[in-house]
């Protein structure tokens, strides 16, 4: 059976900053932050923070700042997005040099982000999605400013939609307007999509369910319904897939899994079976997690199977919150742990 | 990561239409941890795009320049919003529609445009910003037939991609749903043709499922067309002869391909949503629940119960669990242990939660 193999996975993430064709194919500047953000992460799970130098860290993260938008971007001088603003104040937390944020005008490019149905857009662009949504929770959360989610959203028209009953009062604030859209973005099958009316899909099904728990709110979740299809999607092979008839991919195996965990109920996925299709997904001669075994490895697959290790209780990691996806001695710390429940951690050599 | 252009296509700073600008380099921070190595080409254009950017200029050039970093890298999502902004800037204000039900015709810049969008939306299907661009160009085409159209021929290049799927559910909702009627610069045409739209629908998703009915998407669409963003009130006997029509539909491909998760979970879904047991349909169920015995016979076809063909793998785990679901909690626990011990054990967890949950509490059957 194969073990995690730590030490190649920490130089593979290492070496990502070296000058190699084949693996900045999966970088790309608009990933770039991001991709620092899944290394780091992988990094801390793993017990080897140190291995990538922190001033250097802190000083690129800090040379993504854009000025006019007040938030980060992706890379140097690109325009400010939500997702490499939520991965900046990620890795900030986790360098113990969150001060260096512009806290203010950084919940201010946050909140400008609000459409008047309550989800969030990724950007100027305005393309709109879940996913944006849990990253401006998740962000503000960590910001210590969820409170700014009490202050009314300014909307002039529900053009794009309001609320379907005649008898509930129309939402007023921020925060009533984000579980409301999340509320309608609920499918027959328990399950939940990128926006309202799209198709259930276990990356979003995570991004809902975090939101919820981050505003403390999973009662808008039919947990029972929502965590029987997840526990669903775990195909003869151990590997979990996406949504029902698609091929699973290590990246599924941790929107699936945290979603569990964050409803408390991992124990309905076979966990054995999960962790060795994580492992065996490893390249063993250069480090890495790829999708699935045999394909090519990259910094997000490495991320994500290290994840899905730590909360199934692999040995020898750290533990994961899997609301926010970061260390979770780091979210307790800051008084934000919510209740999920991951599987014990296993005692013995990793 | 960038593709490499076209080999002929001469970089922007080697033609002498371009002479006039200068192009701004990239900032690289000192030691950058995770140093990106672009292609001469792609240093090249987005050198020049930031020069542009800065000046603010907004023509023709730009649109050919977009294009160009586009795609070399169609996750470039700035260069994407810049270009939308240059087709407003370039784009005749919309015309005053003399005669409301007349379709105005598209500025041929517009057509060009969704030309260029349907060459790269199947270059790039994966890719959020070619969706996102789109949506911001059916408000100034107003076409939503071609559009229509378009995710058809996506659809069967990839039948089950998440952004054709949700792109067509928008486009439904926002140029035929309840949204749409309130809108007032959606032609009355448009509005008119909503019912024969709809009805198209349950066609289209009647095709997807003849060509594999298993995609989960096709279910989902049909569900969103039946109970989502119609917006009709319908009568009650409208509302059961739709009933009707989607239990026998479901039942009908599950009698297909018994083995099929997504036609179980939309017959959930439509007992749920009509706040309809699931004992109700229960002696179907029973039909898929059990293996093949040797007395079965064929002689009487009930079009209420549509029995699974005598090659059908039985008994059917999606059947079990719903039938468990369907009775009360002693019955439902046989059919638990029966998952956990022979027919699911991946899930054994699962159903051995189920069986210690029926003990603890008195379940009704209605859910």
């Amino acid at each position: 059976m194969t073990i995690l193999l730590t030490d190649l996975h920490v130089s593979y993430i290492q070496k990502l900053g070296e000058s190699k064709s084949d693996l900045a194919y999966h970088l790309s500047s608009h990933l770039r932050l991001n991709a620092v953000y899944w290394g780091f992460t992988a990094l801390n799970i793993l017990g080897r923070p140190e291995a990538l130098d922190r001033d250097e860290m802190i000083a690129f993260v800090m040379s993504c700042w854009d000025d006019e938008a007040g938030a980060f971007g992706a890379h140097p001088a690109h325009d400010a997005h939500l997702l490499s603003t939520l991965s900046a104040v990620q890795i900030l937390l986790m360098q113990d040099a969150l001060d260096r944020v512009d806290a203010p005008r950084v919940v201010k490019y946050i909140l400008g982000l609000q459409q008047p149905s309550g989800v969030f857009a990724g950007d100027a662009f305005g393309e709109t999605d879940t996913r944006f949504l849990y990253c401006a929770m998740n962000a503000l959360s960590l910001l210590g400013r969820l409170d700014a989610l009490e202050e009314p959203l300014p909307v002039n028209s529900q053009a794009d939609g309001g609320s379907n009953a005649v008898d509930t009062p129309v939402p007023q604030t921020r925060r009533e307007r984000v579980l409301e859209y999340l509320s309608r973005c609920r499918n027959y099958d328990g399950g939940f999509g990128s926006v309202v009316g799209a198709e259930s899909h276990a990356a979003q099904v995570f991004v809902c369910v975090a939101a919820l728990a981050i505003l403390g709110r999973l009662d808008l979740a039919d947990v029972d319904t929502l965590a029987w299809w997840l526990s669903e999607r775990q195909l003869p092979n151990g590997g979990l897939n996406g949504r029902p008839e698609k091929l699973e991919d290590v990246c599924y195996s941790f929107w699936v899994l945290s979603a569990l965990a964050i409803l408390g109920k991992v124990p309905w996925i076979d966990a054995q079976k999960l962790e060795e299709f994580i492992l065996s997904a490893q390249d063993l001669e250069v480090g890495g997690i790829a999708d699935r075994p045999g394909n090519m490895v990259d910094v997000f697959h490495t991320h994500f199977g290290i994840a899905g290790l730590s909360i199934l209780g692999y040995p020898g990691l750290a533990d994961l919150d899997p609301v926010y996806c970061m260390p979770a001695a780091l979210v307790e710390r800051r008084g934000l742990r919510t209740g999920w429940v991951g599987l014990p951690r296993r005692s013995g050599g990793a | 990561m960038p593709s490499k252009a076209a080999a002929d296509t001469p970089l922007f700073a080697e033609r002498e239409e371009w002479a006039d600008v200068q192009p701004l380099e990239q900032y690289e921070g000192v030691n950058p941890i995770a140093p990106i190595f672009y292609s001469p080409e792609y240093k090249d254009a987005t050198g020049y795009f930031r020069a542009i950017v800065q000046a603010g200029e907004k023509s023709a050039r730009v649109l050919e320049l977009t294009e160009n970093i586009i795609r070399q890298n169609p996750a470039h999502y700035s260069a994407w919003c810049y270009r939308y902004e240059t087709l407003l800037a370039l784009l005749p204000p919309p015309a005053e529609d003399a005669d409301a039900g007349a379709q105005p015709d598209i500025p041929p810049l517009l057509a060009a445009e969704l030309a260029l969008m349907d060459e790269l939306a199947v270059t790039f299907l994966k890719t959020y910003q070619v969706w996102h661009h789109r949506r911001l160009l059916v408000p100034l085409a107003r076409q939503p037939r071609r559009e229509l159209a378009f995710i058809q021929r996506g659809l069967a290049v990839d039948a089950k991609n998440y952004h054709t799927w949700s792109y067509r559910q928008w486009l439904l909702a926002a140029c035929y749903g309840r949204g749409a009627a309130a809108d007032p610069a959606m032609p009355d045409a448009v509005l008119d043709e909503a019912a024969g739209v709809w009805a198209g629908e349950l066609d289209f998703v009647d095709a997807a499922l003849a060509q594999d009915v298993r995609n989960n998407s096709a279910w989902h669409h049909r569900f969103f067309v039946v109970y989502g963003a119609r917006g009709q009130a319908d009568s009650e006997a409208e509302r059961a002869r739709i009933f009707r029509r989607e239990l026998i539909y479901t039942k009908q491909n599950i009698a297909i391909a018994p083995s099929n998760p997504s036609a179980w979970n939309y017959l959930r879904g439509v007992l749920r949503e009509t706040n309809t047991p699931f004992a109700a349909v229960q002696d179907f169920a029973r039909l898929y629940a059990y293996p093949h015995s040797a007395d079965e016979t064929r002689d009487v076809v009930d079009l209420d119960n549509p029995a699974p063909g005598a090659d059908a793998e039985l008994p059917c785990v999606q059947a079990m669990e719903f039938l468990a679901d369907a009775w009360e909690t002693e019955a439902g626990a046989e059919m638990w242990k029966s998952l956990a011990n022979e027919h699911d054990t991946i899930r054994r967890q699962y159903w051995e939660h189920r069986i210690r949950d029926a003990h603890q509490t008195i379940k009704p059957a209605v859910e």
